[in-house]
């Protein structure tokens, strides 16, 4: 544990109380990261830094504020404290502005996460050039001469976070993360120029798939953007492919916090128990997977972590109660957010159920769109391929997709066997029917 | 780094950030001793001398670089909200660092740190000195101080504005909101200000301090009318002082946010496929944002990545098309005194009678293009290293009337609001949001319709805008940004009534006469 951040969230508590607040909560950060760019086989941008930061959310006479500084010397910090409690006062009484009952702080689970790589220290400059290089030759190889332009890029961090509260919660997180990617430009017909990319995230350098295959997969994505054009608006089949599912499944999330439902902006507000997706759709929240991007051992108000179905053959299970809004409900709290979001897999390949459809759209990216919580109406460009008799023979552009989440999520005819391991959102491609692409 | 190719435009009008960051309100004490128009800021408070930055400058070239600058931040940020009848709400937010960049050709090494002093800085300059490899070069000998326009004056600085003066804002507005519809359920009324300070130095002797204000006031209402609900919202702000925020502007938020909510339990769903499309005064020059903006930045042409990179000098749209990207509007949000690498706030001309002129550079694509700088240079805040950007984006008005117009149009949509867009740099494929707007039958306007995306081509939009009426509009919502490379910065924008002859509107509904595969 940083004794130094931990020092500083202990002094802070201090003062605050000094200061005359009631409660108070104090998060401390430190993020340590490199990230380095590559273009025309040389450095692009190389960016280095490390960053603290204080967080201090107050709680004075029934009244909330929350504040956040990177300016720590003693003397400002003494400042911005005081300040903060003072202006807390001002505000109206809210009279379910608490810190959590303790007893939801119980039940931490003793595990190791495996959300910190125990070699992120030895990661040598030449190694992170090394694997960014590897990246960008990888994807000029697999582009060949219609290549433009490759920005090949990796960023890594390693992050240490403190939480204390005036009521006894202490919670410490140090992880690391591993991001790396490329980005292609192709030459096509006319001024047509399509960007196509490949990233991976992992909290540890094992989990990180091999530099050659992130630099192959962009120039692959991008060359199958080749040729695109709108076709004919249909009634369709759809296969969204499983890195852009998340993009969809947050228009669904958005109605499952509680403060939305509180604010009356949720279109799942009387859902719960009842099936708002076909039966292929189960959604589990689970913190406490071994080196996931999200893992966590205590949620935003403190809450011991817990495995959550959240959506269970359809059927809607559960919402996201944070404390604040849980009290304003009346309702039992669960978790504030969601951490690692997992779709069970299915049985088959994409590409299997795309011979069995015939004819329908491959999602490959979206563009735009909305979704709105309130009434669950969304509306999302889409970019993609035209599948005809089992097989890609067109990409698609300028098209979109349209409807209401609670009649979208019910035409899900079937989940492939293809979760993306390298996000925090872990979902598979999906299939659904029947769904209109608007072209020309 | 973070996926890439996507640039987009948010506002906030549509809904409320759920983990907003916002201030702390922070009222009294040395931040606001200094006034707005006093100099040497960060001198005074952090004691940054000019000695001092030649030395962080002098390590910044020690290998080589052919230029570096110092980014001095100090932004103090406030946040109150306003929820269930109760300003029961309030967050804020205090940045200070220096970044620092080296640059050599077109490679860029950057560092920063928090902590302004100087063993903190000459890491920071190290680390950003190691982009070039060669011998040392030095920073100038002394620094000057070009005269700047101001474009956002202040009577009194945001700092110095109690937050017993901010409350009655929502509080206020909230009270409009539900006075103005008995279908009013919930509002959220919000009042966001930032004061950011920052500081400038140049190896080529620069030395140059802003002082930029920014604040909007918002409400999201959500309404209830027969078992349905429905949610819209409305901002007014920029980089105004506070006496901005007057009983009638309150008075045109509440007005604005109720009638967009109340009216979309009328709408209706427009027909889905290609269509005219009419694109309504203000907030839905976002268009321009993501078709042409974005595309002219010059860091994508200097790549060859945008499909605009060959376009300079031809007629991409019809004569009576004339675009600005312009840093010196008064109080608009992109407006800009200096950019973030010292150069002078000023007004660009993209496309003059529909032809390309010029691209939005910084010093690096403007040194690769043998061209000045146009003052585009742009950063997040200090963490982030400078590419070009937008700032306020306009049409010029045209010679038709906005009836003429919408006539013209025969059967299509009116966009009257818009909430969010993003484009596809190289393809020139974009898309935008349609949170309000009216059908267009027969050359009028119809039944509103809402949650509508569109979708089109820069290149091709722009030869497809057939008529531009004479009533240009700025948007002058104050809680608009654009997000490019991980960096949000404001942006404004502004459109006459235009008419786009045909552009993929989504949705599902059949056309007139239509038949689907």
């Amino acid at each position: 544990m940083n004794k130094e951040l931990y020092d500083l969230a202990q002094w802070s508590i201090k003062t605050a109380k000094a200061a005359g607040v009631d409660a108070c909560r104090i998060s401390t950060q430190h993020e340590r990261f490199v990230e380095i760019q590559y273009r025309d086989r040389k450095p692009e941008t190389i960016k280095e830094a490390s960053t603290k930061g204080l967080g201090i959310e107050t709680y004075v006479n029934q009244r909330y504020s929350a504040q956040h500084t990177s300016d720590l010397r003693r003397e400002a910090l003494e400042d911005f404290i005081a300040s903060a409690v003072a202006s807390t006062k001002l505000l109206a009484e809210d009279p379910y502005r608490t810190l959590p009952d303790p007893r939801y702080y119980e039940g931490r689970p003793n595990v190791d996460l495996g959300i910190r790589d125990a070699s992120y220290e030895a990661l040598t400059a030449e190694e992170r050039h090394g694997m960014v290089k590897a990246i960008e030759a990888a994807c000029l190889a697999k582009g060949g001469p219609k290549v433009i332009s490759v920005t090949a890029g990796q960023h890594d961090s390693r992050t240490e976070s403190i939480v204390l509260t005036s009521n006894g919660f202490e919670g410490v997180r140090e992880s690391t993360t591993f991001y790396a990617g490329a980005e292609v430009t192709i030459q096509d017909e006319g001024d047509r120029r399509p960007n196509g990319y490949s990233t991976a995230s992992a909290v540890n350098r094992k989990g990180m798939p091999a530099p050659e295959q992130i630099g192959t997969l962009a120039a692959e994505r991008t060359l199958d953007l080749l040729g695109a054009r709108k076709i004919d608006t249909a009634t369709l089949p759809i296969i969204i492919e499983n890195q852009n599912v998340p993009d969809v499944l947050r228009g669904l999330l958005s109605a499952m916090f509680a403060r939305n439902i509180q604010q009356k902006r949720s279109f799942l507000t009387d859902k719960k128990g009842q099936k708002i997706a076909s039966e292929h759709l189960t959604l589990i929240d689970d913190p406490l997977i071994v080196c996931g991007l999200d893992s966590q051992l205590f949620d935003g108000d403190g809450f011991a972590a817990k495995k959550r179905t959240m959506i269970e053959a359809g059927v809607l299970k559960d919402f996201y109660v944070d404390w604040y809004y849980g009290r304003k409900l009346g309702w039992e709290p669960t978790t504030g957010f969601p951490s690692n979001l997992i779709v069970p897999p299915g049985k088959r390949s994409a590409q299997e159920i795309m011979k069995d459809l015939g004819r329908g759209i491959f999602i490959t990216g979206f563009i735009g769109g909305n979704s709105n919580p309130t009434t669950g109406d969304s509306s999302i460009g889409i970019i993609g391929k035209l599948f005809e008799k089992g097989e890609p023979t067109q990409a698609v552009a300028e098209m979109n997709i349209a409807g209401n989440h609670l009649e979208f999520w019910q035409k899900l005819a079937e989940v492939a066997n293809d979760p993306w391991p390298y996000s925090s959102m872990r979902t598979p491609s999906l299939v659904f029917t029947d769904v209109v692409v608007s072209g020309v | 780094m973070r996926p890439f190719t996507r640039r987009s435009f948010l506002q906030r009008a549509g809904g409320v950030a759920s983990a907003a960051v916002a201030a702390p309100i922070l009222s009294t004490g040395w931040l606001s001793l200094a006034r707005a128009d006093e100099k040497g800021y960060f001198d005074s408070i952090f004691g940054i001398t000019d000695d001092l930055c030649r030395r962080v400058l002098s390590t910044a070239l020690s290998k080589g670089g052919d230029y570096a600058d110092l980014y001095f931040e100090h932004t103090i940020a406030n946040y109150v909200m306003l929820e269930d009848g109760k300003v029961n709400q309030a967050y804020g937010n205090v940045a200070l660092g220096v970044g620092i960049r080296t640059v050599k050709g077109d490679q860029v090494g950057y560092g920063f740190t928090q902590d302004l002093t100087p063993e903190s800085m000459l890491a920071a300059a190290a680390t950003a000195a190691t982009i070039a490899d060669a011998s040392p070069n030095k920073p100038a000998g002394e620094f000057v101080t070009p005269k700047l326009a101001n474009h956002y004056p202040l009577e009194r600085l945001l700092t110095s504005v109690p937050l017993e003066s901010k409350l009655p804002l929502v509080q206020s507005l909230n009270e409009k909101c539900f006075a103005r519809s008995p279908l009013v359920a919930k509002v959220n009324a919000i009042f966001h200000d930032e004061q950011k300070r920052v500081m400038i130095v140049t190896s080529d002797g620069i030395r140059v301090e802003d002082l930029l204000p920014k604040n909007w006031l918002m409400a999201s209402v959500v309404a209830a009318k027969d078992g349905k609900r429905e949610q819209a919202g409305w901002h007014l702000g920029g980089r105004k002082d506070f006496s901005f925020y007057t009983p009638a502007l309150i008075d045109e938020i509440a007005r604005e946010a109720v009638d967009r909510v109340v009216v979309l339990f009328d709408a209706v769903q427009p027909p889905a496929g290609e269509m005219p499309v009419v694109l309504g005064p203000g907030v839905t020059g976002i268009l321009l944002h993501e078709a042409i903006g974005h595309g002219m930045e010059a860091d994508f042409n200097r790549k060859g990545i945008s499909t605009y990179a060959t376009m300079i000098d031809k007629q991409v749209a019809e004569p009576f098309v004339t675009i600005i990207d312009d840093g010196t509007n008064d109080g608009l949000t992109g407006s800009l005194n200096v950019d973030d690498e010292a150069i002078p706030g000023q007004k660009t001309v993209l496309v003059q009678d529909g032809i390309l002129r010029s691209y939005m550079h910084d010093r690096i694509s403007a040194k690769h293009y043998k061209v000045q700088p146009t003052g585009n240079g742009r950063r997040q805040s200090y963490e982030h290293f400078v590419i070009p950007r937008m700032r306020n984006t306009y049409m010029l008005p045209g010679p038709a009337t906005p009836d003429e117009v919408i006539k013209s149009a025969g059967q299509g949509i009116y966009v009257q609001d818009v909430s969010n867009g993003q484009v596809k740099i190289g393809e020139g494929d974009f898309a935008f949001y349609v949170s309000q707007g009216r059908l267009i039958e027969d050359g009028k306007l119809t039944a509103p319709i809402k949650d509508v995306n569109i979708m089109g081509n820069g290149p091709k939009m722009l030869r497809n805008i057939t008529m531009v009426a004479n009533n240009l509009e700025m948007s002058r919502g104050g809680a608009g940004f654009c997000g490019k490379d991980g960096q949000r910065v404001p942006v404004g924008f502004g459109l006459p009534t235009c008419l786009v002859k045909s552009m993929t509107v989504g949705g599902v509904k059949a056309r007139p006469g239509e038949k689907r595969a």
